[in-house]
């Protein structure tokens, strides 16, 4: 099988790794470099678990190919809070009981990462929409809804927001 | 046009394995080297929440902050049996195994305290993983610090403990039976729909739950299982079904099999009832299944008290709710 | 009776487990890595109801990067498996049958899934096809062929309690009707995986896979591979939600064997068609209801009949379809019920646990017939329900006696109230 050397950003880091033709996206995020809290839910862009952001977009990284992501920068759960430090949007999914089995969560707190960015005082109505794409069997969505709510709030809030809209 | 409609549901879930199977729990809590308190179980959490359960009850019991809770990795060589996470049973069997062993590691606390303190056990407090004597709060010792003075004396600071309540084999002629299951955890859920009768597509706006569940060791867990249940109770009703044509699954995917998203939630309220009457961990019952098998039914009623046509094989699809709309409009 | 306060118990504490759940350091079995480690694929079967009659494995065998490819010959020793009884073969041998599409024919092993999934597709089978029965009433039929060796009808089960013929003589209005669910799948978002590894100096056989009863599971393996149970070691991973779905034996005992022939770390993990295929459903039940009630709204008497397809094999099937007959009349007080249940294979995808466990499947019948009976009585489905409920002391279908902790009736007044029912009717 012929390789092909291809390199990105991933969390921030330069990856120069080798591929084939084949590998998709998943495949070399979780077998080759080991971030495995990229999940696999159905293999056919159907569930969201494989959610990651590249170059701005939310992906389903099991229907890409990795040699689709050169030169791309990339966005997983492992890039998301710092140094031991949770993001507000994670810190919202443990405190609002968002979390039930936790194998939707990763591309769960993607897509609302995503939201956020884009519309940081969304109705619960924008978050159901925004986050319709990742499939949670567990938690019937609602303190998913309530995570992204509080993230918001906080967020806005420490930006000097809207923080109290919500209060 | 659209039509709203309003239905219930009460139902029961006798849970355990019950009829006479041997089913229990085995725990032992002990006093590690390394400052933390560890349980041993083989308790599954499959996201539940049992994990989280058996901490607060082993916290609550040995008055130690939940941090302090180590819990082993499932592992069959480390751990003895936990029985399954099925049936509704783990915060029940589980929980009451981990009580008990809590409280026989406490029991020894006090036992091996009331000889380092030469003092009987009623002189004896317990705060916040130190035991002292009332009359000198000062001098104490750390449960780990008595741990050690424990294994001087050849002994250590541990509890193993099982619970195997007793249920009886049903008779093969009549199903009768002195104790069936363990318990019964109650359910009853109000749900208001909205059907598009010219598309026939169900719409669920609220559902209001009130659930018997004796005490909620976690309540916001609780409701995490009553709104989990009740979204794949919506499923069943308005749109799972794996077709099986001679032998041969034709839609084994994700879009052929369609689980409710994000769009499908519906407002959320909740009640618990909770009167600490059942022989579970502080009074508690089982609440994994009871949680979902309300709403099928409360939706099919709902369905009919908005647009009077009832459907008896489920899911309740679109095509199903027109061809009935049809027959009775034919029929007038 | 108020209870003394509590620092923990009742308290909104956060899931023990959520922080590494959040930041995707929770290892889930597909999570784990070992070097040098092979990859495992089934070929499953055919047709679903057929004697294998020829397998070749030389096409596949040929493709550089197989290691291993086992078929049943080369396991004779191996046992069936099975959570209740021992129905389920490991692997379908020659001039023996397949009885549902999930049935493994040979498991493959090689370097990497991709050469796995390629040389699967490489196997040539042969099959002498059956009748496929895929109705449960035709396979109660006395013509249709047997899929195991005794009866289609796997069990019987029956209830009675009280007189139903009385029962229905003291009813003024009577409601039959017959319910029907279909086959659900659980579909936890984890699809199942694992990982085997051989310890050639302990002999033990580790294995990180999903099982909601690690030591059940772990006797399971152990008595179909013939080892003593201390010799298959399972180590809980994450798991990925389970519904019921993680009972049955999936990757272990394939996984099992591949780790005992290559001596190297072996991975499996299923595509989503594979576990919707192969892995448990939920039963669907034909249920057959008559539900009897005196003019003032007193039920008096309860008939059944359930048929649950169980599918090929039986799973939890002996359990789940006589536990929903006996959750027949709901939480209400009925004097006399009588109950029939067939657990009855089939050449569908087996079915097994799934959250509520056949009571699920009942509480539609039993609901939507007090729904029924409350419009015909013109009573109202909240006072309908409250003056049927159940109170301490309260028979179950059973016959047990409720002595502890029954709040169905508060269940129902609290929810009337929540919706203010009174004024919304």
């Amino acid at each position: 099988m012929s390789k092909l050397t291809i390199g990105f950003i991933i969390n921030g880091q330069k990856k120069i790794i080798e591929t084939t033709p084949f590998t998709r996206l998943l495949d070399l995020i979780r077998d080759d470099l080991h971030l495995t809290g990229t999940k696999e839910g159905c293999g056919k862009g159907e569930c969201g678990a494989c959610t990651v952001i590249m170059n701005g977009e939310l992906v389903a990284s099991c229907l890409i190919l990795a040699l689709q992501a050169d030169g791309a920068v990339i966005t997983t759960i492992e890039g998301i809070g710092s140094g031991g430090h949770l993001d507000p949007i994670q810190k919202a999914f443990v405190e609002t009981g968002a979390v039930q089995c936790g194998f939707c969560t990763p591309g769960m707190i993607l897509a609302a990462k995503k939201l956020l960015e884009e519309n940081p005082y969304p109705t619960e109505e924008e978050i159901k929409r925004g986050i319709s794409g990742n499939l949670c069997r567990c938690t019937g969505y609602q303190k998913i809804f309530d995570a992204i709510k509080l993230a918001a709030n906080r967020l806005s809030t420490r930006d000097g927001g809207r923080g109290e809209k919500d209060a | 046009m659209k039509k709203q409609g309003r239905g219930m549901a009460t139902i029961m879930f006798g849970f355990g394995y019950g009829e006479g199977f041997p089913d229990h729990s085995i725990a032992s809590v002990e006093i590690e080297d390394s400052g933390k308190i560890l349980i041993r179980t083989a308790a599954a959490d499959v996201g539940q929440g049992v994990l989280t359960v058996i901490t607060q009850i082993a916290a609550e019991v040995l008055k130690v902050k939940p941090e302090i809770i180590r819990i082993i990795p499932g592992d069959t060589h480390l751990t003895k049996s936990s029985g399954s996470t099925s049936a509704t049973r783990q915060t029940f069997f589980t929980g009451n195994a981990v009580k008990e062993a809590s409280e026989g590691l406490l029991s020894n606390i006090y036992h091996y305290a009331s000889i380092e303190f030469r003092s009987n056990h009623v002189e004896l407090e317990i705060k916040d993983g130190y035991i002292f004597r009332n009359d000198n709060p000062n001098y104490r010792l750390s449960y780990w610090e008595l741990a050690d003075k424990v294994k001087e004396r050849g002994d250590s600071l541990k509890a193993e403990a099982s619970f195997f309540p007793h249920t009886d084999k049903p008779d093969p002629k009549t199903g009768q039976g002195e104790k069936l299951y363990v318990a019964y955890t109650f359910v009853t859920q109000i749900v208001d729909v909205e059907v598009d009768t010219d598309t026939g597509v169900v719409e669920i706006l609220n559902v209001y739950t009130a659930a018997d569940i004796g005490k909620a060791i976690n309540p916001k867990n609780v409701e995490g299982q009553i709104e989990g249940g009740t979204v794949q109770g919506i499923g069943m009703a308005l749109m799972e079904e794996q077709v099986i044509k001679e032998g041969i699954t034709l839609n084994p995917n994700l879009t052929g099999y369609l689980i409710p998203t994000s769009m499908d939630t519906p407002r959320f309220v909740t009640r618990l009832v909770e009167n600490e009457d059942s022989e579970g961990p502080f009074g508690a019952k089982g609440i994994g299944e009871p949680a979902t098998i309300a709403t099928t039914p409360a939706i099919a009623n709902a369905i009919y008290d908005a647009i009077g046509v009832r459907i008896y094989h489920l899911p309740i699809t679109p095509e199903k709710i027109l061809k009935a709309l049809k027959e009775k409009r034919k029929n007038k | 009776m108020k209870k003394m306060p509590k620092r923990y118990v009742g308290k909104n504490i956060f899931k023990v487990d959520a922080q590494d759940k959040v930041t995707g350091k929770a290892q889930y079995s597909d999570d784990i890595y070992f070097d040098d480690m092979l990859y495992l694929k089934i070929k499953r079967a055919t047709y679903p109801h057929a004697y294998l009659r020829r397998i070749d494995i030389s096409k596949a065998q040929k493709i550089p990067g197989v290691v291993k490819i086992i078929t049943a010959a080369d396991i004779p020793e191996v046992k069936n498996f099975g959570l209740i009884i021992k129905d389920q073969p490991v692997l379908i041998g020659i001039g023996r049958k397949m009885r549902y599409m999930g049935d493994a024919l040979a498991i493959v092993i090689a370097e990497s899934k991709e050469i796995a999934s390629k040389a699967v597709k490489l196997i040539e089978v042969e099959v002498e096809k059956l009748e496929v029965i895929s109705d449960p009433l035709r396979a109660m039929e006395k013509d249709a062929p047997l899929i195991h060796q005794d009866s289609n009808i796997l069990a019987t089960h029956y209830l009675e309690k009280g007189d139903v013929k009385k029962g229905f003589t003291q009813a003024d209005v009577i409601v039959e009707n017959e319910y029907k669910t279909s086959f659900l799948d659980q579909v936890p978002l984890q699809i199942e995986a694992g990982i085997g590894v051989f310890d050639p100096e302990t002999e033990i056989i580790k294995l990180w896979a999903a099982t909601q009863w690690l030591h059940d599971t772990q006797a399971d393996v152990a008595q179909s591979l013939g080892l003593p149970k201390e010799k298959i070691r399972i180590i809980q991973p994450v798991i990925g939600g389970a519904f019921g779905k993680k009972e049955d034996i999936s990757v272990h005992i394939h996984l099992a064997l591949a780790a005992i022939a290559t001596k190297r770390p072996v991975k499996f993990s299923y595509t989503r068609e594979e576990s919707m295929i192969a892995q448990s459903k939920r039963h669907p039940f034909i249920i057959q209801m008559k539900t009897g009630v005196t003019k003032k709204g007193y039920l008096t008497a309860c008939q059944v009949e359930v048929i649950g397809d169980t599918g090929a094999y039986a799973s939890s099937g002996l359990a789940v379809v006589h536990k929903g007959m006996y959750h027949c009349t709901g939480p209400y007080n009925v004097d006399n019920v009588k109950g029939v249940a067939h657990t009855v294979y089939t050449n569908n995808t087996y079915c097994g646990a799934m959250r509520g466990f056949g009571a699920t499947q009942m509480a539609f019948a039993y609901e939507s017939q007090m729904d029924i009976l409350s419009h015909k009585l013109e009573i109202d489905p909240v006072q309908f329900r409250l003056q049927n409920a159940y109170n301490h002391g309260s028979s179950t279908p059973n016959g047990q006696i409720l002595t502890h902790s029954v709040g169905v009736k508060e269940t129902i007044k609290e929810a009337a109230d929540m919706t203010g029912w009174k004024e919304g009717r």
